[in-house]
């Protein structure tokens, strides 16, 4: 494992050294700091307006991270022929995928801690100490990330940004309204597409099973069943998403 | 004793483009690499060097056949373990230092820390790069790169050193240099296997040479073996004419004496032309064939063009 964890290393090193990565993270920092503004000209529960604001720039902002970066994280290798001299050390290509994977899952946690942090600090200052429940949910939130990367992964073993980026943001979408594509197919009158529906509710993975935002912005209790729930699913298909993209990628030819 | 190198009838078909059009990279190689020797591997572009390269190095699967590398299937971890690789044109991560690069590369090979840092000094000291080992790579010239790369191949210490085109882009003191390092690996009794355009080069330093033109091997074994008693040209010396002959290439014409070169095949055609002039051939000298004379006539017998097509 250690040569996996040197690859993991690495790959959340280059991040790290990454100007855009940065523009990203001050991005969502400004978000979160104009979220507070709101405050001032917002009616209502006001507290609640800029959690919901807060946490949304962060879920968005995450997401953005994890396919800018996942979507070119083989490809790029595979592009600037730096994989050859990784792989030409006793270097199996499963522990390649799996290294580069976990560098970038490495690099999303930190980035998520970074802006719990900037919120709790915010939070600290305007309202008042977050609840557990919000650091549950940012927990939810890298699941869902490790699952969205995974996809990315597998896109970016055999195709380019351009290409792999597409699908991924397919992936996220769907994966998004997932529920929604069930119902509205189960409301057909179509057979086939009733079908259609529920193969693709099916083959693609439901983010919304991560989601215990509305928790986390109304300060309720952890619902912890569907936390363990969530998190069986996520990394069971996570698992095998990354195992798909590992045998593409052990049969490629790296011209 | 197993062979450094091993392949038994290796081939790569390669499907490009749209149409999957099939392109016959390497055709049933079969070459045999002695532990301790330096084994150069010449040929053309498109000739399959790198791709052989590429699939002993598990870069790339082959169609049929199989390789070895020190008695490990080729393609496998485990056989890579005491290989030394440096690919041409090396590529790097350009966020990283020289030592930063190094140290990663001697994390992927398991080696202790002691052991890593003091050869990562050692290496880069003897590449001359132990100045600039802190600077990122992204602002390394080709040649500083190059120098890295030969240090990261020779990180393991490795028993084998597989080189691809590992002099392009040097000045003749970076050619010096690999060319000491070549030697200096094979008197530890390390094997070197490298493939070059440089032929003078590989004349020089190898003690075996394989030819491959079209993705076919057309020769293997000691570059006497392979140049043989084969003539490339003849000089000679001519007095008593006022002009040197046509159809020569003229080397010099000094105080009435003219030195020429004429192909093998039509010295003698050439003699009797300048006899019959009135002039006198005062001497005749054979100019041996070089490496390159023999990879010319190779290329000159290839029939199906750079890189074998067939039809699906």
């Amino acid at each position: 494992m250690s040569r996996v964890w040197a690859l993991a290393t690495n790959t959340f090193r280059e991040a790290v050294r990454d100007k855009v990565l940065y523009s990203i993270l001050l991005f969502t920092v400004g978000l979160i700091a104009v979220s507070l503004a709101l405050q001032e000209v917002t009616v209502g529960d006001q507290d609640k307006v800029v959690r919901s604001v807060a946490q949304g720039a962060i879920d968005a902002m995450a997401s953005i991270i994890a396919m800018f970066l996942g979507v070119s994280l083989v490809w790029k290798e595979v592009e600037r022929k730096t994989i050859y001299t990784i792989l030409s050390k006793p270097v199996s290509r499963w522990m390649f995928i799996l290294g580069k994977y976990l560098g970038m899952v490495l690099t999303l946690a930190i980035e998520i801690a970074i802006l719990m942090a900037v919120y709790t600090l915010c939070m600290v200052l305007q309202q008042e100490m977050p609840p557990s429940v919000v650091y549950v949910s940012a927990g939810m939130l890298l699941l869902e990330l490790m699952l969205l990367t995974a996809w990315a992964t597998l896109f970016s073993t055999y195709s380019s940004p351009m290409t792999a980026g597409a699908f991924t943001l397919a992936v996220f979408v769907i994966g998004h309204l997932a529920d929604d594509l069930w119902y509205f197919g189960q409301q057909a009158s179509s057979a086939a597409l009733q079908h259609s529906s529920e193969l693709i509710y099916w083959a693609l993975p439901n983010f919304e099973v991560f989601s215990i935002r509305e928790h986390a912005v109304h300060h309720l209790e952890v619902p912890w069943s569907q936390v363990w729930g969530a998190a069986g699913y996520g990394l069971l298909y996570t698992t095998a998403v990354l195992s798909l993209a590992m045998l593409i990628f052990s049969r490629r030819d790296l011209r | 004793m197993n062979p450094a190198i091993r392949t038994h009838d290796l081939g790569k078909v390669y499907l490009e483009g749209f149409l999957m059009r099939r392109v016959e990279a390497l055709r049933g190689l079969n070459i045999e690499v002695p532990e301790g020797v330096v084994f150069g591997f010449i040929g053309p572009n498109g000739a399959g060097k790198t791709t052989t390269i590429k699939i002993l190095m598990g870069l790339h699967s082959s169609t049929s056949g199989q390789a070895w590398m020190l008695g490990q299937p080729a393609g496998t971890p485990e056989s890579r373990r005491r290989v030394g690789f440096l690919p041409e044109r090396p590529y790097f991560y350009s966020h990283l230092t020289a030592r930063e690069l190094l140290h990663f590369y001697g994390h992927l090979y398991q080696m202790g820390r002691d052991v890593r840092t003091d050869r990562i000094e050692l290496l880069l000291e003897k590449v001359g790069m132990t100045r600039f080992a802190d600077v990122k790579l992204s602002k390394y010239s080709k040649g500083m790169l190059q120098r890295v790369g030969l240090c990261q191949a020779l990180l393991n210490d490795p028993d084998l050193l597989v080189l691809d085109e590992p002099m392009s882009g040097l000045d003749p003191l970076g050619r010096a240099m690999v060319r000491d390092l070549i030697l200096e690996q094979r008197a530890e009794g390390k094997t070197v296997f490298f493939s070059s355009h440089i032929l003078s080069d590989v004349q020089n330093i190898c003690d075996t040479v394989a030819i491959l033109v079209g993705g076919d091997l057309r020769g293997m074994g000691t570059v006497d073996e392979l140049i043989g008693n084969q003539v490339k040209s003849i000089e000679l010396v001519i007095t008593g004419l006022q002009e040197p002959p046509a159809d020569t290439d003229v080397i010099r014409t000094d105080r009435g004496e003219h030195r020429v070169r004429v192909q093998p095949e039509r010295v003698d055609a050439v003699v009797a032309a300048i006899q019959g002039a009135g002039g006198s051939v005062v001497e005749r000298l054979r100019i041996r064939a070089d490496l390159e004379t023999v990879l010319m006539g190779e290329m000159a017998r290839n029939t199906d063009g750079v890189g074998g097509e067939v039809k699906p």
